[in-house]
């Protein structure tokens, strides 16, 4: 009997269109806008080598501290360099500025000169870059005056503070990565359409055939045990479809510890479920009011979680903290993210304990109104 | 016979509204019961109480002589109902709606492809297994509602309003198909406020008013209640004032009512009115197109009853 209504039920799910296109249609082709749109802002973002000039006077030549790290910093043979640097008097250096052959060019006389055309992210690592040239070069020449000890410190202070600028857009992870995040987490809550339809269906008060059910001699319980099991099974298909086509198609890198993103995905599509049940047993509303209101609270939590665009989810975390700790697309957002980001995995497992928490809550609350309701039509 | 169901003062509230006020009523084995009344009367809230759809405020309901609960799967497991809205699947085809309600009931697989075409050919959609309801016109869609409630072989079947919003040939249908459930051996509760279909069918008949039973018994039983033996119609055009108020002083004549060209004299006790009144027209030189008589209608006893037309 079990099996029977379980099969049934799937064929409802897979045969409905609306549904199919929600939770199966619409999630790939926002994964496939996202990755049109995000692809271009990623290769414009790309960190390119920069071009300066330095000015090869006497000053440069005998300032050892400039001249070995712009050595290392614009090293030909290194594929990492962070600069390509033209040597010449401050008359062809202005020529190559004016031109725009350059982003700027550095001379020195008794301090550092940094001379740029405009502002821009080019001008600023240039910038950067000297003024912490300066500063260790200025600390360097005050050792003299210091005692042995403080030398040693100041020494094992350097070795640990070595200055790095990564090109952190070479990573496949990147700050677009949390769109993709989103997208799978809405995908996992858009799971509630089906198990609310799925319940709509076999309760009295929600659906002429939900009465003929409630006549037959099957449990209440083994009908919804059956069902939502069915709309359960159906939205993790979904999710799979989802990850195989981002992952596949869109090469979308997960990280290497896929078995945890599918854990948080099977419990993020748990609390979908779980949003259904509840809207379905709380909400006495019409099946599409009940579609909408479900499409339109993810898209909300999706909004919240950063799928929009990061910043919305920094200004939530920031100024309304408690919105995003109680938003289950964060939740899985977030857990996706710790997954990527972090070695250790306790972000992870709270946000996979915070999901089970708000999902049970749902569910308990959806029993203590499944229970007290009763059939009422004159 | 033995009673099949037993309804004692049942009571149905919705606030101050009594849906259903106090109904006591039987149906025995093998009958079709005819519950009769307008819209509103409260013959759903009926049905609905019986099969614990709704829980009610006062009264008790027997069914195969044990108490009706929720959770009585053995009682519900020998129910059909086909209820007034069409209660299908529209992502399933005919044939699947109908293994699917089925499948309910009957666990055994080949046993239920047995039942489910038995159904499917009982309802005449042998030709439409393969169809969506969607692709379904109203009276298919309509049947396709009964073979979902009737696959399984019930021993007892509710049917509420099965036919509303149906074409003739598709109503034939249906009641053709209901007579041979009863008579392979099911007990009927057939709910309508069609008078005609009522009389077609039921064995016996309940007729319901403001939630209350205003009259009960077979079809010859009830017309007893109503005043007039017999209603003549005529088809007459052009008929003065006077003519039409020397008809009303007519030996049994109760009421005579002329619109838009029928002329429907009720008589009351008395034979030969047919004969007597088309000598009466013979001898006023009076031209008609046709004459009919009928014997009173349920509508006529429900008019008489209660002051109003079922329909109203």
């Amino acid at each position: 009997m079990y099996f029977h209504i379980f099969i049934n039920s799937l064929k409802v799910l897979f045969k409905n269109k609306m549904l199919i296109f929600w939770t199966f249609i619409f999630p790939i082709v926002l994964g496939t806008l996202f990755n049109m749109a995000f692809s271009n802002i990623e290769k414009e973002e790309m960190f390119n080598i920069i071009d300066i000039g330095i000015v090869n006077d006497d000053n440069y030549k005998n300032n050892q501290a400039y001249n070995m790290a712009f050595s290392y910093l614009g090293n030909v043979d290194d594929d990492n360099r962070i600069f390509n640097i033209s040597y010449g008097s401050k008359d062809k250096l202005q020529d190559m500025l004016e031109k725009e052959d350059i982003s700027g060019y550095l001379y020195l006389d008794t301090t550092a000169h940094i001379i740029i055309k405009s502002n821009g992210i080019n001008e600023s690592v240039f910038k950067y870059v000297v003024e912490e040239i300066n500063t260790i070069s200025n600390g360097i020449q005050e050792l003299e005056f210091r005692s042995i000890e403080e030398i040693s410190k100041y020494a094992i202070s350097l070795m640990n503070s070595e200055v790095k600028v990564n090109d952190t857009t070479k990573k496949n992870m990147s700050y677009t990565m949390i769109e993709f995040y989103t997208l799978i987490a809405m995908t996992c809550l858009y799971g509630a359409t089906l198990s609310m339809y799925s319940l709509n269906q076999i309760l009295p008060n929600m659906s002429n055939k939900g009465k003929r059910v409630a006549v037959s001699p099957v449990s209440k319980f083994k009908m919804i045990l059956a069902s939502l099991g069915a709309s359960f099974i159906t939205q993790l298909i979904g999710v799979l479809l989802l990850f195989i086509y981002t992952i596949f198609i869109l090469n979308v890198d997960y990280g290497s510890n896929i078995f945890l993103v599918i854990l948080l995905a099977i419990v993020g599509s748990f609390s979908g479920l779980a949003l259904g049940v509840f809207v379905s047993s709380i909400l006495k509303k019409n099946e599409n009011t009940k579609l909408g209101f479900i499409i339109g609270i993810t898209m909300v939590y999706s909004f919240f979680a950063g799928m929009m665009g990061i910043t919305m989810k920094y200004i939530i975390d920031k100024n309304m903290p408690i919105i995003n700790k109680i938003n289950p697309v964060n939740m899985i957002t977030d857990g996706l993210y710790a997954l990527y980001y972090y070695d250790t995995l306790d972000r992870y497992i709270f946000n996979i304990i915070s999901l089970l928490i708000f999902s049970f809550i749902l569910i308990f609350i959806s029993f203590i109104f499944l229970r007290r309701q009763k059939y009422d039509s004159i | 016979m033995a009673n099949i169901i037993s309804v004692k003062n049942l009571t149905k509230e919705y606030g101050s509204l009594k849906a259903v006020d106090d109904l006591s009523f039987y149906v025995k084995e093998g009958e079709i019961l005819g519950l009769l009344g307008p819209n509103g009367s409260g013959k759903t809230t009926t049905i609905n109480s019986i099969l614990s759809l709704l829980k009610f405020n006062k009264g008790s309901i027997k069914i195969f002589g044990e108490e009706m609960k929720p959770d009585s799967y053995d009682i519900k497991s020998k129910i059909g109902v086909i209820f007034q809205e069409v209660s299908v699947f529209d992502e399933l085809t005919v044939y699947d709606n109908i293994d699917y309600f089925c499948g309910l009931y009957v666990s055994d697989k080949n046993t239920r492809i047995k039942y489910v075409e038995e159904a499917i050919e009982l309802v005449g959609l042998t030709d439409f297994k393969k169809f969506y309801p969607k692709q379904l016109s109203g009276g298919l869609l309509r049947r396709l509602n009964i073979a979902c409630g009737i696959a399984h072989k019930p021993k007892l079947i509710f049917l509420d309003e099965p036919t509303v919003a149906v074409d003739p040939q598709s109503r034939n249908s249906i009641l053709d198909g209901i007579k041979k459930l009863r008579d392979d051996g099911a007990t009927i509760v057939y709910t309508t406020h069609y008078m005609e279909e009522v009389e077609i069918l039921c064995d016996r008949v309940i007729i319901l008013d403001k939630g209350k039973i205003i009259a009960e018994g077979t079809i010859d039983e009830l017309k007893k209640l109503a005043n007039i033996e017999e209603k003549v119609t005529i088809e007459a055009y052009n008929l003065s004032e006077d003519f039409l108020h020397s008809v009303s002083e007519l030996k049994n004549v109760l009421e005579v009512k002329y619109v838009d060209g029928l002329l429907t004299i009720s008589f009351g006790k008395g034979k030969s009115n047919l004969i007597n009144i088309i000598e009466y027209l013979k001898e006023k030189k009076v031209d008609y197109n046709s004459i009919f008589s009928e014997r009173p209608t349920l509508n006529d006893v429900f008019l008489e009853l209660t002051g109003k037309d079922l329909r109203d």
